[in-house]
């Protein structure tokens, strides 16, 4: 076995190899472009369109896509729905980006420590992790977004908080594996602290799955900030997120239905992109997991 | 069109009132309406067919004491039965009560302490035991009872001496005189002793999941998220009942609602009643009467008076002038809202029709800010004496009406230099201790000022009833006006309506002027039901529709 | 096995009772309460306001309302709603009938339909079948549930009036056809996730089970291709299939929820959301406590039933 070598230093060869592997996966391939463009889409977008996402216009509401002069169309107060759209995605795909960073920190920080410490600090933390795990996660999204004062920054939170369980449930088990390979008692040998061995020797070796699971979890936060906002505990006007564009959009489905499809056609296609970039980096960092 | 001719009948119902209120003595008093004769339209052989009653939220306190919301009230109009019941006019008739008690009847003394009241010796309860004063005792007891999870005890928490003569008069003794009570026994419903008293805790008693009352309808069984089926009480004391089968349907979804009113499975919309997008198409509708009516309560922006932005009358003046309201109201919400300029309902024989009208202006409003010294600052936002012309407007969050006109009223306020943040919160938020407490800067809110449609506002207009200074009231503009507060004192001892009529004429005139909250419209409700529903009328001094299900029949 | 299954329970014990305390603390440590209920109310003054709170037992410290809660459900008591003073037992029991009902029938298409996906994708591995049900798999877990809930009630109800837009039955009509009637959208709606979830399960473990030696053996001894698949490769891919519907109670729950708001659907996430409206906390708890023991059960008994099933597995 080649375990020591291969694991203790990533070469640039083996990382070369998984960047090809990412290349050859059509799909992967196909949601990162879609990632890419629908960022741009949203940064840029705004800019190039000549309506503002809150502009009002009561004379020009519920005007249907592909007439006059809004592409998309118009929602109830008369607003561009192309120009709510892009700003809508932005607060989304934020939303989403910032509730993995914060999930995936937090999930690592507790998969390290219970994998490495082990014993009764371990056990604590993963009976923690389970207590989260059966709760529906819906039940306790919205019983915290219930309670809060909703801003972006709050459901991010509450989103990350609802989420991490996953990534420290992986790490815990790769960390708990590599605890006793001989890169690590030779690390002790040497007198590293237990800090160092834990974030800079076991760690990065639990990157290949840690890379993956924030990548699906990019597309779960995207569908929870959906979830909580359709249901009215989310993201509040006038900052529009495609969550909130269809809370709302259900009284208007029989008059005006392109209110209700457009924005669940976005978060579709973002969340499968998201999906299939997981699935792509699954098969090129050769990550051996059950879950889909 | 509708909206003229909806003026004009509420315009010969104040007549009406008028006429009435001059022959009664205290409250408004009409002719026994329950007594049968006079009114009885030819009645059916027997109680036949089924009414679907659709409701937006599900009923489930039935217990009619004890701490509730509106839609509950729907099924206790039909389960139970009061000592007197308001009608659509604010007239009161005796229902348990033989007689609407009056110091022209002898039934309140001069002094408004004493109170006699004489009961009606027919009515039983739906298991056959008899109703007397006894039951009354109990129910104004247990209101009072420190254990128990009462709904409101204003005024009941006045009566003391409470003494049986008969099984058929009762009597009590007032700790002051306080005019509204006998609007607030028309909300107070009858309890049976014999039930309640053996429960060891009236607050979990198997009575309150299945009530026994005196009224028109029965209990018969609810399927918990679904409906609930009430059916006719064929030994029911007064007029009525002429259906044979009651049902409350839960529909949470306001849309869903309304295809069901559509589709015809659902003969009547109550409570949240028919969305205002859906108006125009409903009234369309084949075999269907849609109607708009005038409800109680006062859509407005709460001023927080607390905050410095507000302290001044010409900021709130410009405020007011820079509110579009045709707009809101014919475009936001599709024409459905009255405009008004006060908290008293249009419908109230104590509405005053002569107060300043509101023009929408905003070089109007620019000249008052500029005037009063509101200078632009650097980023646009006036500012006075360091006080930024800037505040977060605060409702429930996902109520999608509201949530336009905040955006809408952003828009226009930043127009006049003026910066309105919004901030909504989940309901139980909201109308919490940020709202009890004045923790706000700006509310969206409909406000229902009167309490069982008596004029009297002191709950929300007296000094003496801001929570957030220690006060006993829920006057969380924290407003305050000496003038006020002297004249509400006066009217709520006052049992003479002329008298009063003058004192809340003042008080409405003052409160225009002072603007402590700024009036978007009068909240007006689209009500439908299937054609051939008769005996139906809606009633803005109920919180429900199916205040009257007694009479309702199928014509053939 | 006596030891395994005392060693599962306890920590269950352990774990219910730190759902409990994040459920309690997370519910009552924030503004607002049941009573705003009351705000608008023109005739409850804050006095009577703080009255209700007092004898709801709202203005005690929070670790003492804990206390009380928790000691009353130990000895059977899940408390009285706030909002009614109807028994949290007693008024979860008159949804579960309806969540259930949903929750099996999608369930039921999401094993028949996603069974079927994953075995002939497995069995034709590579094949152009097998892509499209990778990729739409894929796709399917990224739609928001309500809104394809929402498409659906567009072009089933609204457009071609075929299905209705919501509610469980009719007034008056509780045929079972009445029901069935009813339940399709809603069910269908629900079942889209978990048949792409069943399929990609059943697709590996269909694929882990040819690759078994026995299947290789029973191929030796002759027998045909469809009697291998019956009984040798999906009977040991079902082994996998049994943790699985245990750990997919949550997300089955969490789906039923959402799907339950968009079709008006009188079930528990009905109730739940109607509760937390209202702020009733025994109730919401109760549905919490309720659906965290529902999951610890699935996956006890997932567990069990694997063991005795799978003579290999050695309960520890």
């Amino acid at each position: 076995m080649t375990a020591l070598t291969a694991n203790a230093a990533p070469s640039r060869w083996r990382n070369n190899r998984a960047a090809l592997r990412f290349m050859r996966h059509r799909l992967a391939l196909l949601g990162l472009a879609m990632i890419i463009f629908l960022s741009l889409a949203c940064v840029l977008g705004p800019h190039l369109l000549p309506y503002d996402s809150l502009y009002i216009d009561l004379r020009a509401r519920f005007a249907p896509p592909l007439t006059g002069y809004h592409f998309l169309g118009t929602d109830p107060l008369g607003r561009d729905l192309a120009a709510r759209l892009l700003m809508a995605g932005r607060i989304s795909l934020l939303v989403g980006f910032f509730a993995m960073v914060l999930s995936t920190l937090i999930g690592t920080l507790v998969g390290v420590i219970a994998g490495y410490r082990g014993g009764w600090v371990g056990a604590a933390l993963m009976r923690t992790v389970d207590g989260f795990l059966s709760f529906p996660s819906i039940f306790l999204l919205l019983a915290l977004a219930a309670a809060l004062k909703p801003s972006p920054v709050m459901i991010t939170i509450i989103i990350a908080l609802t989420s991490w369980m996953e990534v420290a449930r992986i790490v815990e088990a790769e960390v708990r594996s590599l605890r006793e390979r001989e890169f690590v008692l030779a690390g002790r040998m040497l007198g590293l602290s237990g800090t160092h061995i834990m974030f800079r020797e076991i760690l990065p070796n639990a990157m290949g799955p840690i890379i993956v699971a924030s990548t699906l979890t990019v597309a779960r936060a995207i569908l929870m900030e959906a979830y909580i906002s359709f249901l009215g505990y989310g993201i509040q006007p006038p900052l529009p997120s495609w969550g909130n564009m269809l809370n709302g959009a259900q009284q208007y489905l029989g008059s005006a239905p392109w209110l209700a499809i457009i924005p669940g056609a976005a978060i579709t296609i973002a969340v499968t992109s998201f999906n299939f970039i997981g699935d792509g980096l699954r098969d090129a960092l050769d990550v051996r997991d059950d879950h889909i | 069109m509708t909206r003229n001719s909806s003026t004009t009948s509420n315009y010969s119902r104040r007549e009406a009132l008028r006429l009435m209120a001059i022959g009664g003595a205290a409250g408004l008093i009409a002719p026994n309406l329950l007594g049968k004769p006079a009114f009885a339209k030819t009645p059916p052989a027997g109680p036949a067919g089924r009414v679907v009653v659709g409701l937006s939220q599900e009923p489930t306190v039935f217990n009619p004491l004890m701490a509730h919301i509106e839609v509950d009230d729907a099924v206790h109009f039909s389960v139970f039965d009061a000592l007197v019941r308001m009608d659509p006019q604010g007239g009161l008739h005796p229902n348990l009560a033989a007689e609407v008690p009056s110091q022209k009847n002898g039934g309140i003394s001069e002094d408004g302490l004493n109170w006699r009241i004489r009961l009606r010796d027919n009515a039983r309860w739906h298991d056959g035991e008899p109703f007397t004063a006894e039951d009354v005792k109990f129910t104004l007891e247990l209101i009072t009872n420190p254990k128990f999870r009462a709904w409101r005890t204003s005024g009941h928490s006045l009566v003391q001496d409470i003494t049986v003569v008969s099984p058929t008069e009762i009597t009590w003794r007032m700790k002051e005189a306080f005019a509204p009570y006998l609007s607030f026994l028309a909300e107070t419903f009858i309890v049976p002793k014999h039930i309640l008293e053996k429960e060891a805790d009236p607050n979990t008693a198997a009575f309150n999941q299945a009530p026994v009352g005196t009224g028109a309808f029965k209990w018969s069984q609810r399927v918990a998220g679904d409906h609930i089926e009430l059916v006719a009480n064929p030994e029911y004391a007064g007029e009525g009942p002429y259906i044979e089968q009651l049902i409350f349907k839960y529909i949470p979804d306001m849309t869903v609602l309304y295809t069901q009113f559509k589709s015809g499975d659902v003969d009547l919309v109550d409570q949240s009643f028919i969305t205002a997008d859906h108006y125009t198409e409903a009234r369309e509708l084949p075999d269907r009467v849609v109607t708009l009516e005038t409800g109680a309560s006062l859509e407005s922006i709460y001023l927080n008076l607390g905050r410095p932005q507000f302290k001044e009358l010409a900021v709130r003046q410009a405020l007011y002038a820079a509110l579009d309201r045709k707009a809101i109201v014919d475009t936001i919400y599709y024409g459905v809202g009255t405009l008004t300029e006060t908290f008293m309902p249009k419908e109230s024989y104590y509405y005053d029709p002569n107060l300043p009208v509101q023009e929408f202006n905003l070089d109007r409003a620019r000249q008052i800010l500029d005037e009063a010294g509101w200078a632009p600052g650097p980023d646009g936002i006036r500012a006075k004496d360091g006080v930024r012309l800037s505040f977060s407007n605060s409702t429930t969050s996902g109520n999608n009406l509201r949530e336009q006109t905040q955006q809408f009223l952003q828009q226009t306020f930043a127009e006049i230099g003026v910066e309105m943040t919004i901030s909504n919160l989940p309901a139980a938020v909201m109308w919490g201790e940020f709202w009890l407490k004045s923790q706000f800067d700006t509310a969206m809110v409909g406000v229902t000022y009167l309490i069982a449609a008596d004029p009297d506002a002191t709950n929300r207009l007296h000094t003496k009833a801001i929570a957030a200074q220690g006060g006993h009231g829920s006057n969380t503009g924290q407003y305050s006006n000496p003038e006020v507060d002297a004249l509400l004192e006066k009217g709520a001892r006052s049992f003479d309506p002329e008298e009063r009529r003058g004192i809340y004429n003042r008080v409405q005139e003052v409160v225009r002027h002072d603007l402590p909250f700024l009036p978007l419209f009068a909240y007006t409700i689209v009500l439908g039901r299937k054609k051939g529903l008769d005996g139906f009328e809606p009633n803005a001094n109920t919180r429900t529709a199916s205040w009257d299900a007694a009479a309702w029949q199928w014509k053939a | 096995m006596r030891g395994f299954l005392l060693n599962r329970l306890s920590q269950s014990l352990v774990l219910l009772v730190i759902v409990s305390i994040i459920g309690f603390g997370i519910l009552n440590l924030l503004p607002g309460g049941p009573l705003a209920q009351f705000g608008l109310d023109p005739g409850m003054t804050q006095q009577d306001i703080e009255r209700l709170k007092g004898l709801l037992g709202l203005d005690r410290p929070i670790w003492i309302q804990y206390l009380d809660w928790a000691w009353r459900l130990v000895r059977g008591d899940w408390g009285h709603s706030f909002r009614d003073g109807a028994p949290v037992l007693e008024i979860i029991g008159s949804h579960l009938f309806a969540t259930l009902l949903l929750m099996g029938s999608s369930t039921a298409i999401a094993i028949s339909i996603g069974a079927w996906i994953g075995i002939r994708g497995a069995t034709r591995r590579y094949s152009l079948f097998d892509y499209l049900a990778t990729v739409g798999a894929m796709v399917a877990l990224s739609v928001p549930t309500f809104w394809f809930g929402l498409v659906g009630i567009y072009i089933f109800s609204l457009k071609l009036g075929w299905l209705p837009a919501g509610n469980m039955s009719e007034i008056g009509d509780s045929s079972i056809l009445g029901y069935l009637h009813h339940l399709i959208l809603p069910s269908v709606v629900l079942s889209l996730v978990h048949v792409a979830i069943w399929s990609r399960y059943m697709r590996t473990a269909t694929l882990d089970a040819i690759s078994q030696d026995f299947v290789k053996t029973a191929r030796a001894k002759g027998l045909s291709e469809r009697r291998i698949l019956m009984k040798h490769v999906v009977g040991n891919a079902l082994l996998p299939m049994i943790t699985l519907a245990g750990m997919q109670l949550p997300s089955i729950l969490t789906g039923a929820l959402v799907t339950e708001t968009v079709f008006t659907w009188p079930g528990m996430g009905r109730l739940f959301l109607d509760s937390l409206g209202y702020s009733d906390y025994p109730v919401v708890m109760g549905l919490l406590m309720f659906s965290a023991i529902l999951v610890l059960l699935g996956n006890l008994i997932a567990d069990i039933v694997v063991a005795i099933v799978d003579p290999r597995i050695r309960l520890a």
